[in-house]
């Protein structure tokens, strides 16, 4: 194999200069590592190269070895990474949102930039957040009768969760995740609808990142989202029910209102905050309470999700 | 302030200084207004020259890379080698303040800025901590950036996110980029470089960057500051330099480009004809140049017979200058402020475009509300409808298709400010422009 040897700071490409060579490393070599496979490691497991390297050299070239070696350092890694970038501020990050049969789950989860939060790692983490909080709720179905359940998990609870895919705690697979991307994360919140069957959860998720990759099918992302709970009054179409649950929780995401409020309320202007009596996002000539009367629909509970906001609203849920 | 204005313009009688010699007699109050404003217009000019007189050529960098990287100790170490050549003032890493939040418009934007200058140029070095921030940036136009340098630690080689990174300089506009491969110094083995390098290289010819011919710098920006090993410290933070001075070429400067002048009122002058006045946008403009007055659903073509600055006739005007032309065969009633005189063919009226908006949050005196589709705000005294994604909420940046209610000149590029009502509501740039189909011929309402 040919060794390139750069001299130090020689520019290759458009200086011209390509200072390459056959020459021989002046201490002889130990147990070299095959470039070709460490490449090729470092493509499959995009763990570093220091670390890749490593690898190799422990088990001499065997990549199966190594990989599953890499796996188990990545997450011890991962935790010392986190307890070293504990406390840096995370006040990005995203909104996940995977909806189930009468079932929805939301979760926050939060990065230090937003360009992590575009990053495909990092979806896959609030994924997993959110399957695992779905997963929670088909345990519980098993063992009681449907009914109407709202559970908000804050973050410490959330990393408790066993995550759906192969049992390890959600903590594992943030430190993980933390180790691979390099910046402070954490699992912020969770909420978790569930109703009876003749009930309907509409959703809206805003901001939402397009989805470059099948693996994050089923969930959605963004900055804001919301989820309504509503129940037709008459057997009206499920199509039609789905489209009034978005524009409602469009309307939740948009106007941010604090109560749900009744019909019979008396709106009080521009800084109204029950929803009922606030004027309805898409059509400001009505209220919310006009619309859900004319499309026969009672909304029952909501919850917003603000990706960033101030943790008191999980408390106050 | 009477005096001062007639000293420098010998018209006392208020007359307006650029229609002076067109001129034998004027209204006097729509005169006074537009003439003393270029005077001190001039008046400012001239002194500002001498305080930010530049020898050098400026360009507009910036730094992305992970948190962790080294951005901020890397621009320290680039001041502290070019302070010692005396082209930079020393920061040290606390000094660069970790993204101060700054007002461009209005608009809050995390970001450092540093300043340098190299044997041949003088650069203005951005830094900004989120994605949104940089696009903020691209839409305020508060530094343009025109090109950047992609820091790379040695030790991770690229992070995942760097394919963000990347995608971002794309969105924003950054033709070049210069990779910098830093903490060289805690790598033993000299091959990793070479492997951190060629995946770099595949990265950015991944995102449609010469992966080839992109320089990659291999450093240490803390050798640097801490004055040692000079190959991999000092040195490589010169050859850095070297390469962004040679690699990222100069902005296209608006002398070389063809002229545009926004009109800002029209003057007939009995026995001359009629003068148009505004200030140069860009390029030069000569008497006898042909032109082409554009805008307001009106589109034709003349020929400037004379330009004038200050009551002198000028042979030629550069962008900048406030200026009346006088135009063969123009009446008074052809043109009105809100049109442009261009060189002809060099910029078409468009009903629709792309553009990427930013919407004031409420603490930035937005609204406090989203808007949604169909919502018409005004822009300058133009009146447009906008059909955007379905809502907007404030503080946010979002692409949104906007529809004029009548052609208007607008090009790629131009920047404009969104009101609704007596509030500025967001500021946006124009990325692209569309043609208009049937199906956006929507009633305006009367």
């Amino acid at each position: 194999m040919q060794c390139v040897h750069r001299v130090l700071l020689g520019v290759r490409g458009v200086v011209g200069k390509v200072h390459a060579g056959c020459a021989f490393h002046s201490g002889a070599p130990r147990l070299t590592v095959d470039k070709a496979l460490l490449v090729k490691m470092r493509k499959a497991t995009g763990y570093s190269f220091i670390n890749c390297k490593k690898a190799l050299e422990k088990f001499a070239n065997d990549m199966a070895q190594a990989e599953s070696w890499l796996h188990e350092q990545a997450q011890k890694e991962g935790w010392s990474k986190a307890s070293k970038l504990k406390g840096r501020k995370t006040s990005e990050g995203l909104i996940g949102l995977l909806l189930g049969d009468k079932a929805a789950v939301m979760v926050e989860v939060n990065c230090e930039t937003d360009f992590v939060a575009r990053n495909i790692t990092f979806q896959q983490l609030v994924k997993e957040a959110a399957l695992a909080m779905m997963a929670l709720h088909l345990q519980r179905r098993q063992s009681s009768r449907p009914c109407y359940t709202k559970s908000v998990l804050n973050g410490e609870d959330l990393g408790q969760l066993k995550s759906a895919s192969d049992g390890a705690p959600l903590a594992n697979k943030l430190a993980l995740a933390i180790g691979k991307l390099g910046e402070n994360l954490a699992l912020k919140r969770a909420a978790l609808l569930a109703v009876p069957p003749d009930f309907h959860i509409g959703s809206y998720v805003h901001g939402a990142l397009p989805i470059n990759d099948p693996s994050l099918d089923g969930t959605s992302f963004g900055k804001y989202a919301a989820l309504v709970v509503c129940r037709s009054k008459e057997g009206r179409n499920a199509e039609q029910l789905v489209e009034v649950g978005r524009r409602l929780g469009q309307h939740v995401v948009g106007e941010a209102p604090s109560f749900l409020g009744c019909l019979d309320d008396l709106p009080c202007g521009e800084t109204e905050t029950r929803m009922m009596v606030q004027s309805f996002l898409p059509d400001p000539s009505r209220t919310v309470g006009q619309y859900v009367q004319e499309k026969a629909v009672r909304v029952l509970d909501f919850i917003r999700f603000e990706c960033g906001e101030s943790d008191h609203s999980v408390e106050q849920s | 302030m009477a005096a001062s204005v007639s000293l420098l313009c010998p018209f006392t009688l208020c007359r307006c200084p650029i229609l002076s010699s067109f001129c034998s007699c004027q209204q006097a109050p729509l005169c006074s207004r537009l003439g003393v404003a270029p005077v001190f217009f001039r008046h400012y000019a001239a002194e500002a020259k001498k305080t930010f007189t530049r020898d050098k050529p400026h360009v507009n960098i910036g730094t992305i890379g992970h948190v962790d990287h080294g951005k901020t100790t890397l621009t320290a170490a680039i001041t502290k080698v070019l302070a010692e050549a005396g082209g930079a003032h020393y920061k040290k890493y606390e000094d660069i303040d970790n993204a101060p939040e700054e007002k461009a418009r209005g608009i809050t934007i995390n970001a450092s800025h540093v300043e340098y200058t190299t044997a041949n140029r003088h650069y203005a070095h951005t830094d900004c901590p989120g994605h949104a921030d940089y696009v903020k940036n691209m839409i305020t136009g508060t530094a343009q950036m025109d090109g950047c340098i992609l820091v790379v630690a040695a030790t991770d080689g690229q992070m995942p996110q760097t394919r963000e990174h990347l995608l971002l300089a794309r969105q924003i506009g950054v033709e070049h980029v210069v990779v910098f491969v830093n903490k060289a110094d805690a790598v033993e083995d000299k091959e990793m470089l070479d492997l951190v390098e060629l995946e770099i290289r595949e990265l950015l010819s991944e995102f449609g960057y010469d992966g080839e011919k992109t320089p990659v710098i291999i450093g240490s920006a803390l050798c640097a500051l801490e004055s040692r090993e000079s190959e991999l410290g000092v040195n490589s933070i010169l050859k850095l330099l070297e390469v962004v001075d040679e690699y990222i070429p100069l902005p296209k400067r608006e002398l070389d480009k063809p002229y545009l002048l926004p009109i800002e009122a029209v003057y007939s002058i009995p026995g001359r004809g009629t003068v148009v006045t505004g200030t140069l946008e860009r390029g030069v403009i000569k008497k006898g140049d042909e032109c082409e007055f554009v805008g307001h659903n009106k589109a034709f073509k003349s020929i400037v017979t004379g330009v004038e600055m200050f009551h002198k006739s000028l042979e030629r005007a550069e962008a900048g200058d406030n200026l009346g032309a006088l135009v063969r065969g123009l009446k008074r009633e052809d043109a009105r402020r809100g049109m442009v005189m261009c060189k002809p063919g060099s910029i078409k009226p468009h009903q629709k475009v792309q553009a990427q908006v930013y919407v004031l949050s409420q603490e930035e005196g937005g609204r406090h509300k989203p808007f949604v589709s169909n919502f018409m705000p005004v822009m300058f005294s133009l009146t447009w409808d906008m059909a955007c994604r379905e809502m907007v909420m404030p503080g946010e940046d979002t692409s949104l298709t906007l529809t004029l209610r009548q052609p208007m000149v607008l090009e790629k590029g131009q920047r404009f400010t969104l009101r609704d009502g007596n509030k500025t509501i967001g500021t946006g740039i124009v990325t692209e422009v569309l043609t208009v189909t049937a199906e956006d011929e929507v009633n305006w309402g009367g």
